[in-house]
């Protein structure tokens, strides 16, 4: 028994490397072919490329290396943003799918019926062509100017791509989150809604202070793995003009022609992305079930 | 306090409904004009497709209508009900056959190939392929060898961590490097390669979870009854657990549909990229609206339809439900 | 008289330190009924999971059928014996997603390879026999825990076992529900099979049982025929048990 399973693991083993060997050799004998090695000095070469914004100083005589992190920086903004609104539409809509009102009830369910039944890509491409470049080019409104040049909020400038790209992803992982509230809410029971009611609290009180510090245990979990989605769906930004770190490393790419040495970038960048995602909300999770168990 | 409430609510909703509804009229009676829409209405369906082999992939689409009305609205009994599985799988080679050519018809080059036949053909085949990989990589996860567990695993991991447009990319770039030199693919063969590795890892997942929901007493008892730990795990576990998974594998299925969108950015013409290029021309300059408003419609049916397929399926497996 | 299980000097432990199993010697000769009782813990249920492999032993041999098992045996001695060793759980077991004739005929048709007609018939004939044919084509969560027990029973007899294990079969089971299995059980030790069941139903150990055997703590306390085990029991352990039990 002991001896079949080692012969096994053995065996699996082999088939396994002689797979990766095949596709090493296989790649070994391509990059030979085009003359490509694996190498990471082009980082350091001027990129010669400019980026639409950047929240530190660039220009095109500035490195690759220094490019790339720019579109971090970018990816990271409207990445927190989005985590942020995507939260306040997502808890909205949830709530509203379990109100007593039922014209209330059934805008959010139609929200989410469809937005979630359409590609996340052509949403973008409406609110970047339709939504904001479709706004007057003089600026209209006061504290928040809107025209189809930038919008300034209170004072702040925002590119339009910025803002496309920020409301597509806030109005399409918000459809999401609202699923999951509405899920996480169904699950504590209904005489809980009857309690608070029974002692006169408003409806909205009783579902911030009663329903949904119940339903956080089933919903951070499942809220995670959107953020998570929300982070690698910010690379479609390259499809509105918007500089992230997967747009700046797609240039990059096509310009030195160092796809793996970008790929191995890009996934590292994600691998640090997620890990940065997940440990916050393992935090944040740990701080809302240590409270709980403390009230209790 | 609390009718109040309600009724200003109400109140608020229906003039921003009405607000809503009446923008809506006033654009679609004297602002939206349908022409690129509807001039272009072959395009969308199969892109530059030779306008003489047209019916190939229309006779495909058909034979795929009417295939999920006869599933969805057809006898619940009778001898094709047995074989509609296996009449779904073969839709996939059908149209392949039908849309690539060759054995007695005239082979059409991937480069001509467009609009919502490629989208459903890039659905369909990687869906058709990622399904086995990512059983095998659930399996993979669960095995008593590490190796195969750990490699699993970290396949899995790896490709959840990036994104798929990054999948896609770097499928177009990379995998020639990865073949032996002078075995060449295509570009659409390499974007359902790419697809069907990057869907994997997620349909791992689900059918991890399903697998996880099958008590080890159900293992137990097959053992027990003399089955191999191979058919243990064909006859008993492998069917529960999918038919656990199929909720989330459905979404993934959705999921692809709409990704196959994708390839717009990376230069096929499927549905969205065929919309892409017609925006550029000159005569339909600025008809974004429309174009948009029209391809979510035909994606929000697919995905619809799709989801509903799905969910007569699932009554169907439900042991309690079906009346054989 | 042959013996159909022998079992020498078994151990078996879970945890480092304590054993479930603690040396347990036994044997059950062929048409015996040889019923486990014991406090829960005791290792009765370790004990007959044992006898068709579903636990390896850490140490003591066993010869179930004249195959040989012991703490270094390899697979193919398992499978033997599972194929001449039925098996009834506590919680059923039924397979949920397959009918309750698709669940008697699975391992005729798959393990032995008997045609499909043929098990058919034979499981038709065991469900009439547990008073349940005409549940034939229904699904096990469309039946009630007797039946579905029954059908359990019936599963493994398909296989055409020379023995049968039991463990617990009436443990889940509403009261009410306990007698039509007891019933089954009754009839099958009518008809010769050798048995070994683990159970707490006193009744159905007094009669039908040919000997008692009382474990405590991974070791058999006393082994002795039903009529003086409920009467005069040698030890003070049985006789705590008894009267709990009562």
């Amino acid at each position: 028994m002991r001896r079949r399973s080692l012969l096994l693991q053995v065996g699996v083993s082999v088939l396994l490397l002689a797979f990766l060997a095949l596709l090493v050799n296989n790649l070994a004998v391509n990059l030979l072919r085009t003359g490509l090695g694996l190498d990471f000095g082009w980082l350091g070469r001027p990129s010669g490329f400019a980026l639409a914004e950047s929240a530190l100083p660039y220009t095109p005589s500035d490195n690759y290396l220094w490019a790339l992190t720019i579109g971090w920086l970018n990816s990271l903004k409207v990445i927190a943003a989005g985590l942020v609104l995507a939260t306040l539409l997502g808890v909205a809509a949830g709530a509203a799918r379990s109100s007593s009102n039922r014209l209330l009830r059934s805008l959010a369910g139609g929200y989410v019926a469809v937005i979630r039944q359409v590609p996340l890509l052509l949403q973008l491409l409406f609110w970047y062509f339709v939504a904001f470049l479709g706004l007057p080019e003089t600026p209209i409104g006061d504290l928040i100017q809107l025209s189809n040049q930038g919008i300034s909020l209170l004072g702040m400038p925002l590119s339009v791509e910025f803002c496309a790209v920020l409301t597509g992803l806030t109005v399409f992982t918000g459809a999401s989150i609202a699923e999951i509230v509405r899920g996480g809410v169904n699950a504590v029971p209904r005489g809980q809604w009857e309690a608070f009611r029974s002692l006169g609290l408003s409806e909205g009180l009783g579902f911030r202070r009663i329903v949904l510090p119940q339903a956080l245990p089933a919903i951070l979990p499942a809220l995670t793995s959107q953020y998570l989605n929300l982070a690698k769906n910010s690379t479609l930004a390259i499809a509105v003009g918007y500089a992230d770190l997967y747009a700046v490393s797609d240039t990059t790419i096509t310009q030195t022609g160092r796809a793996i040495e970008g790929f191995l970038l890009l996934l590292i960048s994600f691998l640090l992305l997620n890990l940065l995602i997940s440990g916050g909300m393992a935090g944040i999770n740990a701080t809302v079930l240590g409270r709980m168990r403390r009230s209790r | 306090m609390n009718r109040w409430l309600n009724r200003s609510v109400t109140l608020v909703l229906t003039a921003l409904i009405g607000w809503g509804v009446w923008s809506v009229l006033h654009w679609l009676l004297l602002a939206a004009d349908w022409q690129v829409v509807v001039s272009n209405l072959p395009l969308y369906v199969v892109g530059s497709y030779p306008v003489d082999q047209r019916w190939r992939p229309l006779l495909w689409m058909i034979a795929l209508v009417v295939l999920i009305g006869f599933t969805l609205l057809g006898p619940r009994r009778g001898p094709l009900q047995r074989w509609l599985p296996l009449i779904w799988l073969a839709m996939a080679p059908l149209g392949l056959w039908l849309v690539a050519g060759g054995m007695m018809l005239e082979p059409v080059s991937t480069r001509d190939w467009g609009g919502f036949t490629l989208t459903l053909l890039l659905t369909f085949g990687s869906g058709l392929l990622a399904l086995p990989i990512g059983v095998l990589l659930a399996l993979g996860r669960r095995s008593r060898l590490p190796v195969l567990r750990l490699s699993s695993t970290a396949y899995i991991e790896l490709m959840r961590a990036v994104p798929l447009i990054a999948v896609l990319f770097f499928g177009q770039l990379l995998i020639p490097l990865f073949l032996p030199p002078g075995l060449e693919i295509n570009r659409v063969l390499r974007a359902v390669l790419a697809f069907a590795f990057f869907a994997a890892a997620y349909i791992a997942e689900d059918v991890r979870g399903g697998l996880q929901a099958i008590p080890p007493t159900q293992r137990e008892a097959a053992a027990v009854l003399g089955l191999s730990e191979w058919q243990s795990l064909q006859l008993v576990v492998l069917p529960q657990a999918l038919r656990i998974a199929l909720p989330s594998l459905t979404n993934q299925a959705v999921g692809l549909l709409q990704n196959t969108s994708l390839m717009a950015i990376l230069g096929l013409v499927e549905l969205l990229g065929i919309s892409r290029s017609l925006l550029a021309n000159p005569v339909f300059i600025g008809r974004f609206l429309e174009v948009y408003l029209w391809l979510a419609a035909v994606y929000w049916l697919a995905c619809t339809a799709m989801a509903l397929l799905a969910r007569h399926l699932e009554l169907r497996l439900d042991p309690l439900r079906s009346d054989r | 008289m042959t013996v159909a299980i022998r079992a020498t000097d078994l151990v078996k432990s879970y945890t480092p330190g304590s054993r479930a199993l603690d040396g347990v010697s036994l044997e059950v000769a062929s048409g015996e009924v040889l019923v486990v009782m014991g406090p829960s813990g005791s290792g009765k249920s370790t004990l007959i999971r044992t006898f068709n492999g579903l636990e390896k032993l850490d140490g003591g041999e066993l010869d179930v059928l004249g195959v040989r098992l012991d703490a270094a045996h390899e697979e193919r001695p398992v499978c033997e014996i599972r194929r001449r060793v039925g098996m009834v759980f506590q919680q059923f077991n039924l397979f949920p997603h397959l009918s309750i004739l698709d669940n008697i005929t699975l391992a005729p048709v798959k393990v032995q390879k008997r045609p499909k007609v043929q098990a058919e018939q034979r499981a038709i004939e065991l469900l009439d026999q547990m008073g349940i044919r005409e549940q034939a084509h229904k699904f096990p969560a469309q039946l009630s825990g007797g039946q579905q027990q029954r059908v359990a029973i019936a599963r493994a007899l398909a296989l055409d076992p020379e023995v049968m294990l039991f463990d617990e079969p009436t443990s889940a089971l509403d009261p009410e529900r306990v007698k039509e299995v007891l019933d089954a059980m009754r009839q099958l030790a009518r008809d010769g099979m050798t048995m070994v069941v683990v159970t707490h139903e006193l009744g159905f150990a007094r009669e039908v049982a040919d000997r008692v055997m009382f474990m405590d703590q991974g070791q058999v306390v006393e082994t002795s025929d039903p009529a003086s085990f409920f009467t005069n029991a040698r030890e003070e352990r049985s006789r705590r048990f008894l009267s709990q039990m009562v």
